[in-house]
């Protein structure tokens, strides 16, 4: 049985639903594609359009459903790309606003203090690890140190790191108000 | 509830292990959409992937500028207490129980000098001393001719034992730093069946300290039939 959604219903979804979205895309056509915006605001008018004609009558997720129609666009978009990558190659940067930009640079400004204030055994894990992309088991025999240390030198410098960067990206809770009027 | 309704749990999610491999392009690809799927339901995923992610921006533009200056090799026991600072540090919970089974360890090990465990031994009649004391081998028993030897425990190194037997009075006395002694046939001849006899070891340090004493121990000579 499918479900009629109130505008505000479905405005809570897409405030929900933009940043995953546009984050799934950008990371499959890579931050350098020219109109990611426009893909990213395709699948949202997509996914209204089909919540509105109650083509999601709830027999999987509403992220599933979300997800779907995401990755649908983009196989599309890949296909396009490839007939003209030419052209996207020349534009440089996406256009993102300057408030956005500006939260951006404070936030790499803070994490690169917090990187530089860490202890140098676990700056070199993490240079290892995440810039030259090497597995556990290769830093560890790089650094000479079991696998579990290595793991656990991450995971903290992960967890101190992670203090710096959390209220730039809040957990958006789950039972939003849509959500849990739907629930009945 | 319908799934897509359902509250996203507080605990760690199992695919956060997924994260870096998604991030990184290691995940296959039936993995990589799995992931996805999930953290299109799961926000709190999606809130570490972004910081994950914004992480490993800032890694990426730091570069090697980011292990400049660093001594590739430091001494192992710093390294291992250090390790031991960062298990306990991203286990904080740990340090409740650590602290109680040291506290533990802390009154084992000081539980021995807070008790008043030492035996107390008469020296002379009213001469009483506490000390460690010194166990006696033999004669503990009753035997049936006069002991040729007398053996104790072992005190500790560099220790000078004084052996006193008596009878009604002392018979004989010796100092050895064995743990065995001969008795002097002479002494031997005046010990007779039927009488009661005890003996007893002081143990002595290097320095003349009197440092344990053994009870006094008494055996007869069973009366000869």
């Amino acid at each position: 049985m499918s479900k009629q959604f109130s505008s505000q219903e479905l405005e809570e979804i897409i405030r929900r639903y933009r940043p995953v979205v546009g984050f799934s895309v950008k990371k499959a056509l890579g931050p350098n594609y020219p109109d990611w915006e426009d893909v990213v605001q395709d699948v949202l008018t997509q996914v209204i359009t089909k919540l509105q004609t109650g083509e999601f009558r709830g027999e999987c997720s509403l992220g599933t459903f979300i997800y779907t129609i995401t990755k649908r666009r983009i196989v599309d978009c890949i296909r396009q790309k490839s007939k003209v990558k030419v052209e996207m190659t020349e534009v440089a940067t996406s256009a993102s606003g300057p408030e956005e930009s500006l939260m951006k640079k404070e936030r790499a400004e803070l994490v690169s203090r917090a990187l530089f204030k860490l202890k140098p055994k676990f700056r070199e894990i993490l240079y290892l690890y995440y810039y030259k992309e090497l597995s556990r088991e290769e830093v560890a025999a790089r650094l000479g140190l079991s696998e579990r240390q290595v793991s656990e030198r991450l995971y903290y410098a992960q967890k101190v790191l992670s203090k710096v960067l959390r209220r730039f990206f809040p957990e958006k809770n789950s039972n939003f108000s849509s959500e849990r009027r739907l629930k009945e | 509830m319908k799934r897509w309704a359902r509250r996203i749990p507080m605990s760690k999610c199992r695919f956060e292990e997924l994260i870096d491999g998604y991030l990184l392009n290691k995940l296959d690809s039936e993995e990589a959409e799995r992931f996805e799927e999930h953290f299109f339901n799961c926000s709190r995923c999606f809130s570490r992937l972004q910081e994950r992610e914004a992480l490993i921006q800032a890694i990426k533009a730091q570069g090697p500028a980011l292990v400049q200056g660093i001594e590739p090799s430091r001494p192992k026991v710093l390294s291992w207490a250090e390790d031991v600072w960062t298990k306990l540090a991203l286990r904080p919970w740990i340090l409740a129980p650590a602290a109680a089974a040291l506290f533990l360890v802390v009154v084992l090990i000081f539980q021995p000098f807070t008790k008043e465990k030492m035996p107390t031994f008469v020296l002379n009649g009213d001469n009483v001393i506490r000390g460690q004391a010194v166990s006696l081998i033999s004669p503990i028993i009753d035997v049936s001719t006069p002991p040729l030897f007398f053996e104790w425990k072992k005190q500790g190194e560099n220790i000078e034992y004084k052996i006193s037997v008596y009878n009604s009075q002392l018979l004989w006395t010796a100092t050895t730093r064995e743990t065995r002694i001969q008795i002097p046939e002479e002494i031997r001849q005046k010990m007779v069946p039927g009488e009661r006899y005890s003996w007893q070891v002081k143990a002595y340090a290097a320095n003349g300290v009197l440092i344990a004493v053994s009870s006094r121990v008494q055996f007869m000579i069973k009366p000869q039939q």
